[in-house]
């Protein structure tokens, strides 16, 4: 078994249950090696990087866990160099961890076991080609998911999945995680508008998976790399579907005095025919932080706030609006504002948007959750999660993606209280099962990374998780990529590749 | 060691990274330890980590331009500026930033005369061209100027060091608008011939201290203290918190940027025909996310130009950053590659920024800058 496996297998769980504060991470210089040698001969010198300070700050990604050391640090900016570097790396027996922005909310992108090299994508973010006729854009992995949308407005388009984070995340970034957003509601999520991959194998082939044509022949293997959070390979080039701009936008906000009363109308919304582009819901509490910030006008002394936004033609958009606010109104809404122009509905989602960093006004770290729920069930699981706050002793925002049922609990807290660490993941641990116990998922867009390994064996069984370690060693068959990620310790791509151990270098 | 940075200021940042698209240093290389976020995670390893100050550290500190676009659009508004400034002082202090050649090349900013002599020996120079064109000056620097007079005790102009011995005539147009409004203009001149803003970034807080100090001492207290350089404004409006006093405090109170100020009191500023001109409005960082003034540039242009159009960077820096275009010549021209083409995009006929640093450097890559002041006179008077 490949040294680098046994050690990121238990690093996983080790990042999960320590938080910020992982032991044995070191801040000092490594040796250049033969590794960073021949990583430099195939890149450029200023390209690889293995200074302490650069490793130090691979180990983090957005979320709350801590990576151990990584290895050596490589900006590519060409599909070739990515193939390069997975030769080199294999050679070497050294594990890969793909990076985009570093904004992933699970772990993903965080190095795990024996110093992995990191490919960090950040260098190749040009838009190759906009192909209007077909509405469709080739673009770099490292391209920033706002800049492309920007990018396309002369052209009339957009790129329709918005994650919070989209004025900083990486279209690789994604990819690898099946990023959803606000506007997932009418769009779909990611998986719904990528075309096509150009990805580099961990044994560094280039393949395309999918293709242009609306029914690509063969088995759908983007379908399989999309959201396989960096185990299957690193995402070199993507063809993006374009979205239309709608010439007709409304932006409701709504106010409530119970989040019951919103969850109430969100539910009511979908069961009356109308298909909002977003739906998002705030509560008092986060909604009083981000007006700190963005001073939009958001109701500070509301319970909740639902922000619903329609699209289309301009006929049709008021009368999806009108519908809302009666909806709002018969739930007990206290208030219903229309946004007056763009430049209100821009303030408006930027609050909604930037609402996760705001947190810091408050305590200096958060963990934030990511699970799905049916929407019936939206209003009883809310009030599960502010019991089981209470019960742990912790505060819980919440700020969710309400349409579509995707929960966002962010317990806030200060990481130096004693014991707070234990109460956090017993709650995380809680709201999970409450999820879970009411027909939901595991999560809704974050991934799973190290953060939900441990959960996946509630959600799958052992026969799912065996079938999907298959796929994912038909792409690695020695988990190079990302290793540690995803699937549980019980049921791990390592564990499996232990028992089916073949002696290293018998293949020659 | 200690970086003498406060724990709740340095623990405010949460990490997540939306100050990313908003670092111009991390935008032209992708390179973490060139963010706030990196910035900010390598201070915490070296102040309470005990990581050592390795090339890489320091190279990574140093590479700021401390433009602060990260600080709006911050959610949680961690005050990154004055965590920078702090620590660039931290290491100047102990003689590992800012090296000697540097505290000797500020010295004459606060020696109007030898500025003026240094600038006019300058420009005889430079018809020899000998002048290196790393250095990012003017094309032309002025062999004579007129002095600045006071026409009245109504607002104070602040005229500073550099600004004053290369772009006087920016003052003069200044001084021209804000008479036309109606208000009598002092030129600060000698009173207070540096704001300290150059030494702040270079880390010798100390200096800047006693400028302040001096500044505030030279002016008589309550009458508003106009400034048309951004950086200087911002630097200015800083005192409170750079000295911690009540005085300062309201010291800083009356500071005002030009625009800012005219803004609010150009009722009787004359109507003319304004010019026929397409105007792109660069923002100076230090306005934009410093002083978060920038809106009223367009406030006061918008009268006396056919048209004004917004840049599509969102603010990002020209990559200028007071002295920073000559200390890093390569990554501040990778800045201002970005900022030429969003400007290319934009088709103006002329560009206005109200900080002399930005029109300067934005001029040495051939962009047609201008300040909105000398705009504003243009068109009330005809001439340029």
């Amino acid at each position: 078994m490949a040294s680098f496996l046994k050690s990121a297998a238990s690093a996983g769980s080790a990042a999960y249950d320590s938080f910020r504060r992982l032991p044995g991470r070191k801040f000092e210089p490594a040796e250049t090696d033969q590794l960073v040698l021949d990583l430099q001969a195939a890149l450029t010198e200023d390209r690889v990087r293995n200074d302490s300070a650069q490793r130090a700050l691979m180990s983090h990604d957005a979320s709350v866990f801590d990576g151990g050391n990584a290895g050596p640090v490589c900006y590519p900016e060409t599909t070739d160099e990515v193939v390069a570097i997975m030769k080199i790396a294999e050679r070497h027996d050294r594990a890969v961890v793909p990076r985009g922005a570093g904004t992933g909310l699970a772990g993903g992108a965080i190095p795990l076991g024996d110093a992995p090299v990191v490919i960090a994508v950040t260098k190749m973010n040009r838009v190759l080609e906009i192909d209007e006729d077909n509405g469709i854009a080739w673009v770099e992995p490292g391209v920033i998911n706002l800049d492309l949308t920007n990018h396309l407005k002369p052209h009339g388009y957009h790129f329709a999945p918005d994650p919070s984070s989209q004025q900083v995340c990486t279209i690789g970034g994604n990819v690898a995680n099946n990023s959803g957003g606000p506007h997932c509601l009418a769009y779909g999520v990611t998986n719904a508008h990528i075309m096509a991959l150009e990805v580099v194998s961990p044994a560094g082939d280039v393949l395309q998976l999918g293709g242009l044509d609306p029914e690509p022949l063969g088995l759908d293997l983007r379908g399989v790399f999309v959201g396989s959070e960096g185990t299957l390979g690193v995402t070199t080039k993507v063809a993006v579907k374009l979205t239309r701009n709608r010439p007709g936008v409304r932006t409701l906000l709504l106010s409530f005095s119970s989040v019951r009363d919103a969850a109430n109308t969100v539910s009511g919304v979908i069961a009356a025919g109308v298909v909002p582009a977003a739906m998002e819901v705030m509560d008092a509490r986060i909604t009083e932080a981000v007006e700190n910030y963005v001073h939009a006008g958001y109701p500070t002394d509301a319970a909740a706030v639902l922000l619903a936004e329609v699209d289309g033609l301009e006929s049709g958009v008021d009368i999806d609006a009108d519908q809302i606010r009666a909806i709002g109104l018969a739930n007990n809404a206290t208030d219903v504002r229309l946004a007056a122009d763009d430049t209100e509905r821009a303030l408006l989602w930027k609050g909604r948007k930037t609402a996760f960093g705001a947190i810091a006004q408050i305590a200096p770290d958060y963990y934030l959750h990511d699970t799905v729920v049916p929407r019936s069930a939206l209003a009883d699981v809310l009030e599960e999660v502010y019991a089981i706050a209470d019960r742990n002793d912790l505060l819980i925002m919440n700020v969710f993606h309400a349409g579509d049922g995707n929960l966002h609990p962010l317990i806030i807290f200060d990481g130096r209280d004693p014991g707070v660490l234990d109460r956090v993941h017993q709650a995380g641990a809680e709201i999970i099962t409450a999820s879970l116990d009411a027909g939901g998922v595991l999560s809704g867009e974050h991934g799973i990374g190290v953060e939900k390994q441990k959960f996946m064996s509630r959600m799958f069984t052992d026969d799912d998780l065996d079938h999907q370690n298959r796929v994912r060693q038909a792409f690695d068959p020695v988990c190079r990529a990302n290793p540690g990620k995803v699937m549980p310790m019980g049921h791990s791509c390592a564990d499996i590749q232990q028992l089916r151990a073949v002696p290293r270098d018998v293949w020659g | 060691m200690t970086l003498g940075l406060d724990a709740d200021d340095l623990n405010s940042c949460v990490q997540c990274g939306l100050c990313l698209p908003h670092c111009p240093t991390f935008r032209v290389t992708g390179d973490e330890s060139m963010s706030p976020r990196g910035r900010i995670k390598l201070m915490r390893e070296v102040q309470d980590e005990g990581a050592p100050l390795t090339a890489e550290v320091l190279r990574s500190f140093e590479s700021c331009v401390q433009c602060r676009g990260c600080e709006p659009a911050c959610p949680s508004g961690v005050p990154y500026g004055h965590l920078m400034e702090q620590t660039r002082e931290t290491l100047a202090d102990q003689k590992k930033m800012a090296p000697g050649w540097q505290r000797l090349a500020l010295k004459p900013l606060k020696h109007p005369a030898a500025l003026q002599a240094g600038t006019k020996a300058l420009s005889i120079i430079q018809k020899t061209g000998l002048v290196p064109k790393r250095l990012g000056l003017p094309d032309d620097l002025p062999f004579r100027q007129e002095p600045l007079v006071a026409s009245g005790d109504d607002v104070y102009l602040f005229t500073g060091c550099v600004m004053d011995a290369f772009q006087r005539d920016v003052h003069q147009a200044g001084q021209r608008v804000i008479e036309a409004a109606g208000f009598g203009v002092t030129p600060t001149g000698d009173l207070a011939p540096c704001c300290g803003a150059l030494q702040a970034h270079a880390g010798l807080a100390g200096e800047t201290r006693s400028l302040a100090e001096h500044m505030m001492r030279s002016l008589a207290p309550d009458t508003p203290i106009l400034v048309d350089s951004a950086g200087c404004g911002a630097a200015m409006k800083d005192y409170g918190h750079l000295l911690g006093t009540d005085e300062a405090r309201a010291f800083s109170a009356r500071v005002f940027d030009i625009q800012e100020w005219l803004a609010d009191n150009m009722a009787d500023l004359p109507t003319v025909e304004p010019l026929d001109l397409r105007v792109a409005v660069q923002d100076p960082c230090h306005l934009r996310h410093v002083q978060r003034v920038h809106l009223a540039t367009r406030v006061v242009l918008a009268p006396y130009v056919r048209e004004l159009v917004e840049l599509d960077d969102e603010g990002l820096c020209c990559g200028a950053g007071g002295a920073y275009s000559v200390l890093e010549p390569e990554l501040a021209g990778q800045i201002r590659d970005r900022k030429v083409a969003s400007i290319d995009r934009a088709t103006p006929d002329l560009v206005a920024s109200a900080n002399p640093g930005c029109s300067m450097h934005l001029a040495g890559a051939g962009v047609p800058t201008i300040h909105p002041m000398e705009l504003i006179d243009w068109a009330l008077t005809g001439t340029r």
